[in-house]
């Protein structure tokens, strides 16, 4: 579906983005993740054909990005991130226009409901919360039923049942087939939804893996249990596959002392920090 | 197909952001200034008043629609949609002329100055589409509506200034050739207006590509890469 061979791109004169290479199945959700001003929006740009003077090959559809033509953009949809929408229009009023731009559409109703935002299909966006915006920016990339979705953070911003629905719907955009590129500096996210994620710093891919191999790949998970000794609460912690050489543990587990037991696994925030030597907030 | 629902969005958009009001507005009161004014002034004022209300305002309007739509990053969501730079421009040059056509016969009318309405309008529309061009030759590569309005003065004066003369008498036939000029004469149903109606359409022509090429360039610019 998409496949990239030594990108090589830049703003200035400094080098940014170099020799970046990695391939998106069709059908899968695969992930930017990094901290702000890592490149992801720019690899999105250059992804979606908003820059064009990137060296090396990047391949959407089988399409060499930087020579696409208009119908290019029949088959793909769009999320930025920020608001890309006419203010002094309604959202329904901005929903129809921009689906009138395509060959297929989809049912506008239908779209807004998925978001709730129905009973807000007559009000101005320029009236409308931030939330509310990236909602409503977020099914303005699907008007046309597009099989590949560029989104550009589509859960920042959004307390946290919106936040649910959008990726609810992510997920059920999936499930119908499409294939899904998006960035995020959340890890929680990034975790529960792709099925590949890519670690971006300072333009340079980094790690790319599955979240559950990349999180498996360094540090083993840790219990960590507390108790009481000489009158003090005590935290010790051991590693999860040799928990049974704990001996302080055993003993406190036979004469019912503990006081909280919990595992841990490292976060991707953890691996990020490792591999990186940044953090992603 | 995809020009027309570019068109019906344009005059939408038009509408919401209260540029038909001003239209109808200026409309009703250059009319009115006209009954006001005695006889002898009143064609001259009426072609003024033609000449920079519909047509020559069409020149900041189109700047102003283009500043919105960056702003407000539209531009962006046009962008990465199957429309083509070209259907964009036409699109836009026709929502403007439409309603500046439609004013203009309506000033006309109050003027009683069409002598020739197939002149009358041809004159408008073209002019009214190659103002707009220049409108968005200005606004692609500019930011605020400030350093706008200052790149439209030196704009306003060429295309005004040879026009107004032209009105007062001022007639040196190689004037002609200045599209401003053209408008008049086929507004006035001059002696030259058959010639006029080909230099505009030349100069209609030539803007638009122009225009064309520079919203090519910009929506390829979007990404933030200067071409
Ligand atoms: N239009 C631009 N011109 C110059 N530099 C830019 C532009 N857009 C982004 N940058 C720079 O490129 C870097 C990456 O930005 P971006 O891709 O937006 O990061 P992210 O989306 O990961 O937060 C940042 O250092 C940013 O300042
Ligand atoms: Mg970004």
């Amino acid at each position: 579906m998409i496949e990239v061979n030594n990108l090589n791109f830049s703003y200035t004169k400094n080098p940014f983005i170099e020799d970046m290479n990695f391939i998106v199945q069709s059908g899968e959700i695969f992930g930017f993740l990094g901290p702000s001003g890592a490149g992801k929006s720019t690899i999105q740009k250059i992804l979606t054909g908003l820059i064009t003077t990137y060296k090396g090959n990047v391949k959407v559809n089988n399409i060499e990005v930087k020579r696409h033509d208009s119908s290019f953009y029949e088959n793909i949809g769009v999320d930025f991130e920020f608001p890309s929408l006419y203010e002094k229009l309604t959202s329904r009023e901005n929903m129809v226009f921009f689906s009138s731009l395509y060959k297929k559409r989809q049912d506008i109703d239908t779209l807004l409901e998925s978001v709730g935002l129905l009973k807000d299909a007559d009000k101005k966006v320029s009236d409308f919360s931030k939330g509310m915006k990236s909602r409503l920016n977020f099914i303005k990339a699907l008007v046309h039923d597009p099989q590949l979705l560029f989104l550009d953070e589509p859960t920042a911003g959004l307390d946290p049942s919106n936040s649910r629905r959008m990726k609810d719907i992510i997920l059920q955009q999936k499930a119908m087939g499409k294939t899904i590129l998006l960035t995020t500096h959340n890890m929680y996210d990034a975790t529960e939804l792709c099925d590949h994620v890519a670690f971006i710093a300072d333009g340079k891919l980094r790690a790319l893996d599955t979240p559950r191999n990349l999180i498996m790949s360094r540090g083993a998970a840790k219990v960590s249990y507390t108790y009481m000794c000489n009158g003090k609460e005590v935290r010790n912690e051991a590693l999860l596959n040799s928990i049974g050489n704990d001996n302080m543990l055993q003993k406190l587990m036979q004469e019912n002392k503990l006081l909280s037991i919990h595992s841990s696994e490292p976060t991707l925030n953890d691996i990020f920090v490792e591999l990186t030597g940044r953090a992603l907030q | 197909m995809r020009t027309k629902s570019l068109l019906i969005g344009d005059i939408r958009f038009q509408f919401k952001y209260g540029f038909y009001f001003l239209y109808a507005v200026f409309t009703i009161l250059y009319i009115a200034i006209l009954y006001m004014l005695p006889g002898r002034w009143r064609e001259q004022a009426a072609i003024i008043m033609i000449f920079t209300d519909p047509a020559a305002m069409g020149l900041f309007f189109m700047g102003a629609i283009i500043l919105f739509e960056k702003g407000e990053r539209v531009l962006n969501s046009i962008a990465i949609s199957p429309v083509k730079p070209y259907e964009y421009v036409i699109s836009k040059l026709t929502s403007i002329a439409i309603i500046s056509t439609a004013a203009a016969v309506l000033i006309g009318l109050g003027g009683r100055v069409i002598s020739n309405y197939i002149y009358f309008i041809l004159g408008v529309f073209l002019g009214s589409c190659l103002f707009s061009c220049i409108g968005i030759i200005l606004a692609v590569n500019i930011k605020t509506l400030n350093q706008f309005i200052v790149a439209t003065i030196p704009a306003e004066i060429i295309i005004s200034l040879p026009a107004i003369a032209w009105l007062f008498g001022f007639k040196p036939l190689w004037l002609i050739l200045h599209p401003g000029v053209c408008v008049i004469e086929l507004c006035q149903n001059g002696e030259n207006a058959f010639l006029a109606m080909f230099i505009l359409a030349f100069w209609t022509f030539f803007a638009a590509v122009y225009a064309w090429r520079k919203v090519r360039k910009s929506f390829k610019s979007l990404g933030g890469i200067k071409l």
